[in-house]
């Protein structure tokens, strides 16, 4: 197709349904459809599936052409009889540019505090500028490397676990049948995400305990240890039981919007994996996993550009001085050097690159995104 | 219609914020109120509090005290100030500094004629000390300023505590040396290795935990028979400062903790466990023996081990010093700490109302209804003058529900300590003998006896009259890394943190404790020793009025 | 499994009934043939999940027996699924805290203002963000996405706030963050789902973007508004640092989850080095793990409680995409 066809196209919207938009239409009408069977207490076949079957078995390089069809943004250009169509959504959007400017730009001429010496007092006009000093301190402090190191390190540690863990809930719980204990498990798992940090870590510790610890009880009783270990002792595991705690409070949490896309998938996609012979594990490796793929990935690329806000609660609350150069993180850092001796350059200085490091990894992950033709953030 | 409606709804909105906004500034008849901030955690009084609503009939000022919650005190005073909004009153704590700099204090000595109370709270020395660079005084110490003299039975400070059954169980033996007490502690683990709860016992324990870690650092300059300077030894005839961290006492100590480690007398979890769970084992009554202030651990944790009936459990101070023959100084009189204080902010529209609630604050009767609470309701008097208390006051008097209802402190506000104005009571309850030995437990009491004490104080050396730089913990806690020497208490706090608890757990201790020097000595510690000497000569100076 | 009943109340229920009648339909058929892979796969599923559920739930049942057991034996460690002394003085401390009324009035105004609010704001912006041919689709999609990386700092935002008159004030928990890019995201997604044809019918029969955002987006999309109304409100019933930087003294602006934190951090509060050796007068002030236990409990039970009756909303999906989708 030209790019002057798919214009065309566009005028005449009837037309230009993708494959993926007539699915959907197809749903709602199969929806109906058999409410109206149901109604009737009988399970009759429809005519459809065979199209749907067909849909779902399109080769990849089929699917991401129509997907490629249904992404390609409709041709409009921006004239002033666009904008005269138009005016109606134009007019309900200034708002919105003129509230996201003031309360999420505004804020960031905060920034030249990084570039100055930074005094209450004086103010931010009254400051003196000191140029790229304040970067060139943070960057020539061995324990901002380290601090940026173990930040970096635990959010990835952080972003895999979560995912997977969220991942995997999600597809286990779609799996059972029976509603009391699908809806009793879902409303346990999110129950940590309520708890604060002090509280969770608490736990945390009493589980990880030399002093009757239930996982050092257990490891010793199966002879995985001699002796009760110390898990705070081994900078190797910190990253790691952050991971962990992190999955516990939030993987029910996490799990919620996967369940919902779950939802989503058209369940005729099952009935056709059923005749393929697939088993459970087949219809959820093969028809849910790929059915909230483009959820996933969506996600995934909003939390890469997050990595770094791993937070410090948990870190400062877990750690002890033996293991400080694996557990600071760039937030302990600023608490510590930052507003801990009055520096408000330091702190601001921190955030920027916290900001600058973010915007880049998502614009990798984007880029990756694209040249592999997945879903993409923009 | 629906536009009006919709307007009605506008306008009472505005109305209830508005009223939200009245509440804070209420002028209700006469009584005024004040905001107060206080950077340091602490609970919130409730509304209708019994004694505020006394000391407001009594001073027409009721004040609204706010903690802090969830941040740092720099932080919450870094807000403040950016956004220059301050309560009336503060203690600022850290964040002391940051205030004076940002000129948001005003000065207490520019107000004060008209309030012999707050300029006599003081000696003119004392109020020197307190003074700026630019001559001024910004806070009001609060702490450390007795009247008459220090009364408490209870050693609020450092010792090394130990179970009065250990002592029981050898016989009341003397024990004055580090070697004496750890003798002491194994042959007790040895005889009796399990608790009565059927758990193992705790020999001895650490607490490692952030600032709190001056359980496992301090020690040697307590062993080497000095006051507790903090930060370092200064040598009463020669007035040097001294370092007491690579001193032959400070390694002959880590060794011996290296040794009983490895003896399994140290709680294996002592580096890594948090403050909660150190007062966790100590409630148990497992813990035999250790180093702390008493105002860390004891007023939640031996409460504790009373509740639980386990009366031989508690424990009594004892003066550990190196070896036989140097004194102890481990109890001191009450330190005027000049570090800080309350403040008026320039914020405060009534700064003369201020001082004169600060004033009346100082006066008999309020100061025996901010520690003592209302006659006849949290207190008696018998025909002496003596104030008591019964059962059912003293349960009162440490129940969160009740105290919050009913007792009103101000704590952070100037207050006398030692004995009340009416020269016959202590300036509270639990410094009052009569009441401590009303609550003492037959086990302590026959402990004491043994030793030639009535109270736990007696168990130690009487204090000495504080030395004029004393304490020195007050400059360095003020340190920052914009001057070499704070920058290398920074680090000096920071290796020290990290390398000590390896050096007791390391399997050789030599080859480890030479690694921990090499690094220590990175920090320029004599940058650090002559900033500490320069406060030394200063304070010298200052108190022989030069 | 009950059978499906014949009645249809609402679309929501036909959705729930739907899937209901679907599982039905499949376990008639596993009867029909016993897979062994499926019934491996049942059995460890089961495993699975039954141990997630007893690791999730132990420590809420620990914080529940500790809030109901005696303050000092609570100190002493060791207590597990039930109290070992049981009190009910926790939580007669709790509830007698007396900004409790307070801070669950605002608690609860402001969960409920800015659920209505902010949903109905992002979802009208996600409804012009959907229609494709809108020209500047792309580009307020993409200003809204970079609010999530973008963070100008504590001080610049409270001098705005202080600039805007919203310090020391109710609105300053309501206004601000209207518009979160990831709800919007979703919102977005969701109605780019739905067949442009639902949109263009209407507008030849002449009605404008409020009337369809309204009469006709707005009721399809309940499932996914009950999802992100949730997120809302749980975001809000557990916001205290807004409270903290902003309304800290004002007593009539405080809510739950500060009042909570006010009795968790006393312990935890980072006190630096100046305490270690000075103020030795003062005892230091902390709140038993029990009371701790007790608020937990009181501020995040009514939210709990909320989320079942929320969840079955959820039987509709929704996923998420892009800036172009």
């Amino acid at each position: 197709m030209t790019d002057k066809d798919k214009e065309k196209d566009n005028r005449t919207p009837e037309e230009k349904k993708t494959a993926e938009e007539l699915a959907v239409e197809m749903k709602v009408a199969s929806i109906k459809r058999r409410q109206l069977a149901y109604s009737s207490d009988s399970s009759s076949g429809n005519p459809e599936k065979t199209k749907e079957e067909l849909a779902a078995r399109l080769s990849w390089k089929e699917k991401r052409k129509l997907k490629a069809e249904r992404l390609a943004e409709p041709k409009v250009e921006l004239n002033r009889r666009t904008l005269r169509r138009q005016k109606e959504l134009l007019l309900i959007t200034i708002p919105f540019v003129l509230y996201g400017f003031i309360f999420y730009y505004l804020p960031l001429g905060g920034w030249i505090m990084a570039f100055q010496d930074y005094e209450p007092k004086d103010g931010l006009l009254g400051s003196e500028f000191v140029g790229l000093d304040v970067f060139r301190y943070i960057f020539g402090e061995e324990s901002f490397l380290y601090a940026f190191r173990n930040t970096l390190a635990m959010g990835v540690i952080n972003l895999v676990l979560s995912f997977v863990f969220a991942i995997g809930f999600a597809l286990l719980l779609n799996e059972v049948r029976l509603r009391g204990p699908k809806k009793f498990a879902q409303t346990v798992s999110y129950l940590p995400h309520f708890l604060s940090w002090i509280i969770v870590v608490g736990i945390v510790r009493d589980m990880l305990s030399m002093d009757h610890g239930i996982v050092n009880d257990l490891l010793v009783r199966f002879d995985i240890l001699d002796k009760p270990m110390n898990f705070f002792s081994k900078p190797d595991l910190f990253w790691w039981i952050v991971g962990f705690s992190n999955v516990w409070k939030e993987t029910g949490w996490n799990s919620i919007i996967y369940l919902a896309a779950i939802t989503a998938i058209n369940p005729e996609m099952y009935e056709a994996a059923a005749l393929d012979g697939a088993g459970r594990f087949g219809k959820m490796w093969h028809v849910t996993l790929p059915g909230i793929k483009p959820t996933i990935f969506i996600l995934l690329m909003i939390n890469i550009g997050n990595v770094l806000n791993v937070g410090f609660e948990i870190q400062y609350l877990l750690t002890n001085a033996m293991i400080k150069k694996v557990s600071e993180t760039i937030d302990i850092w600023v608490l510590y050097w930052g507003i801990g001796q009055g520096d408000f350059s330091v702190g601001t200085a921190a955030g920027i690159f916290k900001s600058v490091v973010s915007i880049i990894l998502i614009y990798l992950a984007n880029s990756a995104a694209k040249a592999t033709g997945e879903e993409r953030l923009f | 219609m629906k536009k009006t409606s919709t307007r009605l709804l506008a306008i009472m909105l505005a109305v209830t914020l508005l009223s939200g906004l009245m509440a804070g500034c209420d002028v209700l008849g006469k009584e005024k109120t004040f905001e107060m901030f206080i950077a340091m955690p602490g609970t919130e009084l409730n509304e209708g509090n019994k004694a505020q609503e006394k000391i407001a009939e009594i001073t027409g000022v009721k004040v609204k005290e706010t903690w802090l919650t969830g941040q740092t005190a720099e932080e919450a005073i870094g807000v403040m100030v950016a956004a220059k909004d301050y309560p009336d009153f503060i203690e600022a704590s850290d964040g002391y500094q940051i205030m004076v700099d940002a000129g948001a204090l005003i000065a207490i000595d520019e107000h004060w004629d008209k309030y012999p109370n707050i300029k006599n709270y003081l000696t003119e020395e004392q109020w020197n000390m307190c003074r700026k660079e630019d001559g001024h005084i910004y806070a009001i110490p609060q702490f450390g300023i007795v009247n008459d003299r220090d009364v408490s039975p209870i050693h609020n400070d450092e010792a090394w505590w130990i179970q009065t059954r250990v002592l029981k169980w050898a016989g009341y033996p003397e024990v004055t040396t580090l070697d004496d007490y750890f003798k002491l502690i194994e042959d007790y683990a040895a005889a009796n290795p399990t608790h009565v709860d059927g758990t193992d016992i705790i020999p001895y324990t650490i607490l490692c935990e952030d600032w709190r870690y001056y359980c496992l650092e301090n020690p040697p300059l307590f062993l080497a028979g000095s006051p507790n300077d903090g930060s370092v030894i200064v040598d009463p005839e020669t007035r040097q400062v001294i370092d007491y961290n690579t001193t032959d006492i400070a390694k002959d100590y880590f060794k011996k903790l290296n040794e009983e480690y490895h003896k399994g007398m140290i709680d294996p979890e002592f580096f890594s466990q948090s403050y909660d769970e150190y007062i966790a084992k100590i409630s148990t009554g497992r813990v035999l023996g250790f180093v702390d202030q008493f105002w860390n651990w004891g007023y939640t944790a031996q409460d504790a081990i009373k509740a639980a009936g386990l009366t031989d459990c508690t424990y009594v101070p004892l003066g550990i010093v190196a070896e036989p023959g140097i004194e102890e100084r481990y109890h001191n009189e009450p330190v005027l700490d000049v570090s800080g204080g309350l403040s008026i902010t320039t914020s405060c529209k009534d700064i003369d109302g201020a001082m004169k609630f600060i004033s009346d604050l100082l006066t008999e009767e309020v100061l025996t209804l901010r520690f003592w609470g209302i006659e006849g309701v949290d207190y008696l008097v018998d025909d002496d003058g003596l104030f008591y208390r019964t059962e059912e006051m003293r349960a009162n008097a440490i129940d969160a529900n009740y105290k919050a209802d009913n007792l009103c402190p101000y704590a952070y506000f100037p207050q006398y300590e030692g004995m009340n104005l009416d020269g016959k009571n202590a300036w509270r309850p639990d410094n009052q003998p009569s009441e401590f030995f009303e609550d003492l437990l037959p086990e302590v009491k026959e402990c004491l006896e043994a030793y030639g004490a009535k109270t736990y104080v007696e168990m130690l050396n009487p204090s000495k009259p504080n030395e004029p730089w004393f304490p020195m913990w007050s400059f360095s806690n003020d340190l920052t890394t914009d001057t070499p020497g704070g920058m290398a208490w920074a680090k000096m706090t920071e290796t020290k943190h990290e390398w000590l608890p390896r050096v007791v757990m390391a399997d050789d201790f030599e080859a480890e404790w030479e690694e921990y020097l090499e690094v220590y000595y990175r920090a320029d510690i004599d940058a650090f020793l002559a900033e500490m000497q320069a406060e030394v000569d200063r304070r010298i100076a200052v108190a022989e009025g030069n | 499994m009950k059978k499906p009943e014949l009645e249809v109340k609402n679309d929501m229920q036909n959705e729930e009934l739907e899937v209901d009648t679907r599982v039905f339909v499949r376990r008639k058929k596993g009867l029909k043939r016993l897979n062994p892979s499926d019934v491996i796969f049942v059995v460890i599923n089961t495993l699975i999940l039954s141990f997630a559920v007893a690791v999730t739930l132990y420590p809420i049942l620990n914080t529940l027996a500790v809030s109901f057991n005696d303050g000092l034996d609570a100190l002493r460690g060791g207590i597990y699924l039930l109290p070992r002394k049981l009190s009910f003085k926790n939580y007669e401390t709790v509830f007698n805290m007396n900004n409790l009324l307070t801070g669950a009035r605002n608690s609860v105004l402001r969960t409920v203002i800015a659920s209505v609010l902010h949903l109905s704001v992002t979802a009208l912006l996600a409804y012009v963000l959907s229609v494709k041919e809108f020209v500047f689709r792309k580009h307020v999609s993409l200003f809204y996405v970079l609010t999530m990386y973008v963070n100008a700092g504590l001080i610049p935002i409270f001098l705005l706030f202080r600039e805007l008159g919203l310090t020391n004030t109710f609105a300053v928990y309501i206004i601000p963050g209207m518009v979160a890019a990831f709800n919007l995201l979703v919102l977005r997604t969701y109605m780019s789902s739905l067949p442009d044809s639902l949109r263009e019918s209407a507008q030849i029969d002449g009605a404008n973007h409020l009337t369809i955002f309204w009469k006709i987006y707005a009721p399809i999309c309940k499932p996914v508004f009950a999802t992100i109304a949730l997120f809302i409100a749980v975001f809000h019933w557990s916001s205290w640092f807004d409270n903290m930087i902003y309304n800290p003294r004002n007593r009539e602006l405080t809510t739950l989850q500060y009042e909570l934190m006010k009795l968790l951090s006393s312990v935890t509060s980072q006190t630096s080095s100046g305490s270690a050796y000075g103020k030795s007068t003062q005892s230091v002030a902390i709140t038993p793990t029990s009371i701790r236990a007790a608020a937990t409990i009181v501020t995040s039970m009514p939210i709990v409680v909320l989320y079942p009756f929320l969840q079955r909303y959820f039987i509709t999906g929704l996923t998420i995409g892009g800036v172009k989708e």
